[in-house]
């Protein structure tokens, strides 16, 4: 019963994260691979904070959505300035960079990590708690993302992503449209890995390898990009994956290897095979 | 009386692409101004120097008597230059009526914090903009297919809504590109009474079109365009009298 109320956790903390996600990739059409290092972000400002500062964990998740939008303008602002495809190539060096700084910072943990985060739950039902918090968070993120592009504002991103020069010469502001699209799925994904730190109470550079960004492209894309539930049915479905393959009773050194493998060949039979993802409605596709 | 569009001696090049050599006009409000040319002229390259998609490389534009240099696309609509696409370049995702609605001079939800801070004025002015838009597909007969996708719609539809898209932006410069290419019938009665109405209104316009009847029709003055240069400039009846375009339309040595 344990095992299963930490996995509905992460399910809470990877719908949140392929949700917003989706808002940058699906919809805003901006091709980033930096999504983890926002995640991390968030992780270890709250870490940090709650190490050193004893602030009101609601306070301090706020802080590491800030902080991670912070770091996302930092990523964007020039990055989007120039055009959207050197989005992807400064997202590469945003996301190994950072992370080998964040390796190489005595106040990070370094390498080994970030240990001793204090618990913000004690009793018998903490996980159960957790679960409950994670959840309702991702309903928060997913509802506020809903709202947000079924108002005038979705019309504008819609707009944007099928035609940005005309979208201009209309008048529309696509560079202001990308920052905030940016902005809100980074910090979104600074609330997960706040989320997380407080969970596990220990944050480490490896677990926001790159490789994690295929794990959320490959909920996004299975589940459906653009659309706004198929992030939701991915993270469930390719968080209960790895479980599924932990059956089979793998080495650890084969099973990162092959869990990479899985995602890569789902994504490239997606995208061959049905790319508008499992969700997709034939209603104009966006539902 | 103030020129809506003037133009002095505007040159842009590209490479050794010469798009716009010396070029000066004016367009006045209610007038209806027709650029010909054959392809490559730079006549609809004109229309993106002066929607800043291009950046010029000597000469001035002003809109209204204001300089237009150092304003960006997106000011320059917004100071009230409107145009359409001789490839329509629709919203394809969106319907025909969320086409419109975003083309407005003025979007308040543009700036995100107003959707958390005004949400209830937010609404009117949408509302108000919807009315607009729905008014503007009323006068071009489209408004049975507002709610409908881009991709179910005719060309000529498409053209119609292209040109409905632009008439949401109410500043007085409208820029057309090819608005009749491909369309016939009821579509081409509509769009010639439309662009002659929105003149009347007081909006200066210009018109790049190979179909020449319909610049004989509705402009008063027109510009005949090669090689980015205006050739010849005076009234359709005189350029069409002209034997620069009967050359350069119909072969013979170039003038």
């Amino acid at each position: 019963m344990e095992y299963i109320i930490s996995v509905l956790v992460l399910m809470g903390i990877y719908v949140i994260l392929s949700t917003s996600f989706n808002l940058i990739i699906g919809y805003g059409g901006l091709i980033s691979i930096a999504h983890p290092i926002f995640f991390a972000i968030g992780a270890y400002t709250t870490g940090v904070i709650a190490i050193h500062w004893d602030l009101f964990a609601p306070l301090t998740l706020l802080i590491a959505v800030a902080v991670a939008v912070i770091f996302s303008l930092m990523l964007s602002l020039p990055s989007l300035r120039i055009s959207g495809d050197y989005l992807l190539i400064t997202s590469i060096g945003f996301q190994l960079g950072l992370l080998e700084v964040i390796k190489h910072l005595g106040w990070t943990g370094g390498a080994s990590g970030l240990g001793n985060i204090p618990n913000i739950i004690d009793g018998a039902n903490r996980s159960e708690m957790f679960a409950l918090i994670s959840i309702g968070l991702a309903c928060l993120v997913f509802l506020m993302i809903r709202w947000l592009l079924k108002g005038p504002y979705g019309l504008l991103i819609s707009a944007m992503r099928d035609d940005e020069v005309a979208f201009s010469a209309m008048g529309r502001n696509a560079m202001a449209i990308k920052l905030v699209i940016f902005a809100i799925g980074s910090g979104c994904a600074g609330l997960a890995g706040g989320l997380y730190a407080y969970y596990y109470q220990y944050v480490s550079p490896e677990q926001f390898e790159i490789l994690q960004s295929s794990m959320i492209l490959t909920m996004v894309v299975v589940g459906g990009m653009g659309s706004q539930w198929g992030p939701v049915v991915g993270a469930v479905l390719l968080l209960f994956l790895p479980q599924a393959i932990g059956f089979m009773n793998f080495p650890p050194s084969v099973m990162g290897p092959l869990q990479g493998l899985i995602y890569s060949v789902l994504v490239i039979a997606f995208l061959f095979l049905r790319p508008q993802g499992l969700t997709f409605s034939l209603k104009k596709g966006s539902q | 009386m103030q020129a809506v569009i003037q133009i002095k001696d505007l040159n842009k090049q590209f490479g050794g692409i010469v798009v716009a050599d010396q070029i000066g006009l004016e367009v006045h409000a209610g007038e209806i101004l027709g650029l010909i040319g054959p392809n490559g002229a730079g006549k609809t390259s004109l229309f993106n120097l002066i929607s800043g998609l291009y950046a010029i490389d000597s000469g001035s534009i002003f809109l209204n008597g204001k300089p237009l240099a150092g304003m960006s696309t997106v000011q320059r609509a917004r100071q009230g230059i409107a145009r359409t696409w001789q490839h329509m370049r629709l919203f394809p995702s969106m319907s025909v009526l969320e086409n419109l609605c975003v083309a407005t001079r003025h979007f308040g939800a543009e700036n995100i914090l107003n959707l958390i801070v005004r949400p209830l004025s937010l609404k009117q002015a949408q509302a108000s903009t919807e009315q607009k838009a729905m008014h503007t597909l009323e006068r071009m007969q489209l408004h049975g297919l507002a709610h409908s996708s881009i991709g179910d719609l005719t060309f000529g539809q498409q053209k119609l809504v292209g040109l409905a898209r632009a008439l949401m932006n109410d500043g007085n410069c409208l820029l057309l590109d090819e608005p009749m290419a491909g369309v016939e019938g009821a579509a081409y009665e509509t769009i010639k009474d439309i662009v002659r109405e929105e003149a009347l209104s007081g909006r200066a316009i210009c018109v790049v079109e190979h179909n020449i009847s319909f610049v004989k029709d509705l402009c008063s003055t027109a510009i005949f365009m090669a090689n980015g240069k205006i050739l010849e400039r005076g009234t359709v009846d005189d350029l069409l009298a002209s034997k620069t375009l009967e050359t350069l339309y119909f072969g013979g040595a170039a003038a």
